[in-house]
């Protein structure tokens, strides 16, 4: 399905409208601006819709888990007082589209504006549901006309919120464009990225670089890339529950998101503290897998076979791998001995490797672009200090270690706002 | 004679109940060999404190450690040098990576005896002339694929007289043409020699449902068969249930189910698998079929679905003894009623992640690659 002008489309008729997308854009551009407070309201009370469960029929259809979460993170990004406490941090309390300045030399008389980027094309990742719309909605605040090529495994839930959005506020309606195009159709593409000004790319490696070919020289690449998140664990204030937090955020993520605790590194060099922690960790991790159960067959399935795959891999290889596995029930442990960042075997299956402090900076430079999210647990007194180094080493997000999924108003987004990269500014003479 | 020749000899190809001695003796004559002449597998049976001197009783063959296709797709290895390989197959690498097995001249002699039988038993072999239409690819020089291989290899049991690929190769890539294939069809509707459709079941669903979109619907000769092979590739979404495929068989080509037959065979478990008049995959002398639990790989009871684990004493040029697939499938014990009393596999579906590409993952690939090109 195809959302254009407020209408529906099939997806036949992709061509038809690509050809007259540039000459409506224009048009769009020429004539109409977005009024903030508009798409504010309408955000308001889409999101109000979406926790009275308007839309539970379609939030059903698209994951096995409740819809429960999904709505409250629906309803909590789209409440006026939200956005609007949003907008106050990423673009600045005193906030003014345009002011007058004098500058100390040169031209005395100039105005500064804060303008949309113009068109963005946004290319949404599958793996978090709903993500396309709030990628829109940014643009939509900032004031541009957005064009969404949703990712494939969308089941309409993008392209009924539209519609309900813009039924909300017909304003919209110029300033949004759906299409449901395969990654395959680079011609679509290309023409989308044509008319753009800014590209705004959620995905891994393929997406980004298909991006990188299609774009328009000039146009604005805007990357919200693959991250890889880890816990580092230097002490405690209090074992129980800080390990119990740890280990129900590793079930909730599946360890699937950007944020997800792939690595846990202890502070240690000694493989025998190593190996306490993986033995005093486990029961948490078993009791958090017990829970939360992992139901997929075919994913468990998967997981044991790469693990004894590996296993097979170690046997044959000549160097002694170091590497240990602690099997537990539905989880598991494995120990290695490098202080290299990587990506787990997943749902519930976590890396555990040594990292004293002094080499926390040496070793995550090796990963720097692939930083995002560090569950830091520690002792009171060292809090400050390893937040420091861990900041410093290119992380952009040091959170509780059980709350390293959790977002919350305002936060940047992988070290940026997102709001901010959406706008440009103008230098007007007067 | 050895243990494996006396073995593929047994006169009934589902005689499972008693031959579990002889094959036995022969998997234990095979472990022997491969520990002997393959110096990864012998690591890896050590690395699991497993030795062919353990295979006491016809229940430790479930001690064997399988070898996951997944490794044979990362290594190379071998039993005997390649230059007596009498043919290499490779697995159809449908994520990239493919494996390549290496085949004995005696094994596969071996494994000429049991196709020979089953087919006998499944009455495809015959002298009356067919026309073949092959759903699968045209052999060419860079294509090994077994199932390349297999599918011209089904076109000699009974003499061909002409053969039309579905999938053609053509500037370097394949390219279905199942416009072709319906025109062969028609073409074929009213001569008096047999139709035979060999190849995998989702290009043969597309041109019955092309067909029957078209509203073409043929009567073709009563010996036509529609052989089936080769498993649903990446068309795992247009996986229709085998119901339906019947009957759209039956209303565009007019072939009755008993003469859809359905096949499967691997390069790693080079065992013909063929459906029983019931359509059943019953187990063959030649192979036994462990189903191992998801957590743990230990073996379950029959009835319960698991890691399907394949064993087979065929082969001496690669250690493919017990290999251990990607798909989870269940064995049963009931009678089917079609006459053969050896359980029958059925193959539920693969194992993997849901349809959705992680971040996380997405981070560790590009990872991979920069460590690649530094």
């Amino acid at each position: 399905m195809i959302l254009a002008g407020g209408e529906i489309f099939q997806s036949s008729e992709q061509n038809k409208i690509l050809g007259v997308l540039e000459e409506k854009i224009n048009r769009t551009l020429s004539s109409e601006t977005l009024d903030r407070e508009a798409v504010i309201a309408a955000a308001d009370r889409l999101g109000k819709m979406i926790s009275d469960g308007d839309f539970d029929h379609i939030i059903k259809q698209l994951s096995e888990d409740d819809p429960g979460e999904y709505v409250k993170t629906a309803a909590m990004l789209m409440k006026r007082e939200n956005i609007e406490y949003r907008i106050a941090s990423e673009l600045g309390a005193d906030f003014k589209e345009q002011y007058d300045i004098t500058p100390p030399y040169g031209i005395k008389n100039a105005e500064i504006r804060f303008a949309p980027l113009g068109t963005l094309f946004h290319i949404a990742a599958g793996n978090v549901d709903g993500l396309p719309a709030f990628s829109v909605l940014e643009g939509l605040l900032t004031g541009n006309i957005n064009i969404l090529k949703l990712p494939e495994a969308d089941n309409g839930l993008s392209v009924e919120i539209f519609k309900q959005l813009i039924k909300i506020e017909p304003a919209l309606k110029n300033f949004i464009y759906v299409f449901d195009t395969p990654s395959s159709d680079v011609s679509a593409m290309k023409k989308m990225a044509e008319v753009s000004d800014g590209i705004v790319v959620w995905g891994g490696d393929g997406a980004v670089k298909a991006v990188r070919t299609l774009a328009p020289a000039g146009a604005k690449i805007i990357e919200w890339g693959h991250k890889l998140g880890f816990a580092y664990i230097s002490g405690y204030e209090d074992k129980n529950a800080e390990l119990s937090d740890l280990a129900r955020h590793i079930f909730s993520t599946r360890q699937l998101f950007c944020s997800s605790c792939q690595t846990i590194f202890v502070n240690t060099e000694d493989i025998k503290v190593l190996e306490q922690f993986c033995n005093d960790f486990l029961p948490f991790l078993e009791k958090a897998a017990a829970e939360d159960p992992i139901s997929e067959i075919g994913v468990t399935a998967e997981i044991t076979l790469r693990k004894y795959n590996d296993l097979l891999e170690n046997a044959i290889s000549t160097a002694d791998g170091g590497k240990r596995i602690f099997q537990g029930k539905g989880c598991s442990l494995t120990m290695l001995p490098d202080s290299g960042l990587e990506l787990s075997y997943m749902y519930g299956n976590c890396l555990v490797k040594p990292l004293p402090e002094r080499k926390i900076i040496t070793s995550l430079r090796n990963s720097k672009g692939y930083l995002q999210t560090a569950g830091l647990i520690c002792g009171k007194e060292s809090r400050s200090r390893l937040t420091e180094i861990l900041v410093r080493s290119g992380v952009n997000r040091v959170m509780r270690g059980g709350n390293m999924s959790v977002s919350f108003c305002g936060e940047a987004h992988d070290g940026e706002y997102p709001l901010r990269r959406y706008m440009r500014v103008v230098n007007i003479e007067k | 004679m050895g243990y494996r020749r006396k073995l593929f000899s047994v006169k009934n190809p589902f005689d499972t109940e008693n031959t579990n001695e002889i094959f036995l003796a022969a998997v234990r004559e095979n472990c022997e060999f491969h520990y002997k002449n393959c110096p990864e597998y012998k690591k890896i049976l050590d690395s699991m404190g497993f030795s062919p001197n353990d295979l006491k009783t016809y229940e430790d063959i479930a001690k064997i450690p399988p070898i996951p296709t997944l490794f044979f797709k990362s290594h190379k290895i071998y039993s005997m040098p390649k230059n007596k390989f009498f043919i290499t197959a490779t697995s159809s690498g449908t994520s990239g990576k493919f494996s390549e097995i290496g085949f004995d001249f005696l094994g596969l002699l071996n494994g000429l005896n049991m196709v020979l039988k089953i087919f006998k038993w499944r009455n495809i072999t015959t002298l009356r002339p067919s026309h073949y239409i092959i759903l699968g690819y045209r052999p060419h020089k860079g294509n090994n694929t077994a199932v390349t291989k297999t599918a011209l290899g089904y076109t000699f049991f009974s003499p061909a007289l002409s053969r039309t690929f579905a999938l053609k190769f053509k500037d370097g890539k394949y390219s279905p043409d199942l416009e072709g294939v319906i025109s062969a069809i028609k073409k074929y509707e009213h001569s008096r020699c047999g139709v035979r459709f060999i190849g995998f079941p989702s290009y043969t669903y597309f041109a019955m449902q092309l067909m029957d979109e078209r509203g073409i619907s043929v009567k073709l000769p009563k010996n036509s068969k529609i052989m089936l092979g080769g498993g649903w590739k990446q068309f795992y979404k247009e996986r229709v249930d085998k119901r339906d495929f019947y009957a759209l068989a039956k209303k565009t080509l007019g072939i009755d189910e008993e003469n859809i037959i359905e096949s499967f065979g691997a390069a790693e478990h080079p065992i013909l698998y063929c459906d029983c008049k019931n359509h059943h995959f019953h187990i063959p002398v030649y192979s036994r079929v462990i189903i191992r639990d998801v957590n743990t790989l230990k073996p379950v009871p029959n009835g319960e679905m698991g890691l399907v684990n394949l064993i087979t004493p065929m082969v001496k040029a690669t250690p493919i003894l017990s290999v251990m697939t990607d798909d989870l499938g269940v064995i049963h014990d009931e009678k089917c009623g079609c006459g053969i009393n050896s359980p029958y596999l059925e193959i539920i579906g693969r194992v993997g992640v849901r349809d959705i590409k992680t971040c996380a993952a997405g981070a560790a690939e590009l990872l991979n690659e920069l460590e690649e090109t530094k």
